[in-house]
């Protein structure tokens, strides 16, 4: 996909989500427990969510234990070394 | 910067898109499903107004801050206000809909124990608010 039409994609996809009811199904309905339903799905969401959380502040903690100044295993940059930056 | 992958940052950013899509999808979906009203489900007009709640059934009986159902049906729910904005809800049954002037808000649910529950405007409408409350008695199937 060129970088021109990357963001046109984008958009055809956040104007075709209104458009998405009527794709639903048209039979009735079933009986559901909604409290089952819901309390799922914000199950299922958080576990999501919380294994995100985790990687992603992992990864933070990691960064910075790994790159920080006083680490043994820090080496200068090649920019750093050239004294470039 | 030339000799520099972003192999990573594109697999990181195909990972984010991926969760982001599946996110969305699985919502809508539970959203889809619990939205579909069943044929046979049975019309109840709920009215908010300042400070009570109003139920009709579709025989036009009419009660004021208590609503009787029966266990193992399904109920469609009306709901609109008459003066201000409120918000009709069934805690117990995660029921939770606005009630708004000049609007008809739909939703449904079907109960399946028999048992007392809690109905509460969850929309601050006023000073008596915090008492626009219920009563949901569901009962055994005649």
């Amino acid at each position: 996909m060129t970088p021109r039409a990357t963001p046109l994609a984008i958009l055809a996809l956040v104007l075709s989500i209104p458009a998405l009811p009527a794709l639903a199904a048209t039979e009735p309905g079933e009986y559901l427990d909604r409290r089952a339903e819901i309390w799922n799905l914000f199950f299922r969401m958080m576990t999501v969510a919380f294994t995100i959380g985790t990687v992603v502040s992992g990864t933070i903690v990691w960064l910075c234990l790994r790159f920080r100044e006083s680490n043994p295993k820090a080496a200068p940059t090649r920019y750093e070394e050239a004294g470039e930056w | 910067m030339s000799g520099h992958s972003n192999f990573p940052e594109w697999v990181y950013i195909g990972v984010v898109v991926a969760l982001l899509c599946w996110v969305g999808a699985e919502a809508w979906n539970v959203e889809r499903i619990v939205e579909h009203i069943p044929e046979d489900a049975e019309l109840i007009k709920v009215t908010g107004q300042q400070w009570f709640w109003t139920f009709e059934h579709e025989d036009g009986t009419k009660r004021i801050g208590e609503l009787r159902v029966e266990a193992g049906k399904a109920y469609r729910f009306e709901i609109t206000s008459k003066d201000v904005i409120h918000s009709f809800n069934i805690h117990d049954y995660v029921v939770l809909l606005d009630a708004v002037p000049g609007r008809v808000n739909t939703v449904w649910f079907a109960p399946m124990e028999a048992g007392e529950h809690d109905i509460q405007c969850r929309e601050y409408c006023g000073l008596i608010h915090y008492n626009m409350r219920g009563k949901l008695i569901v009962e055994e199937a005649a």
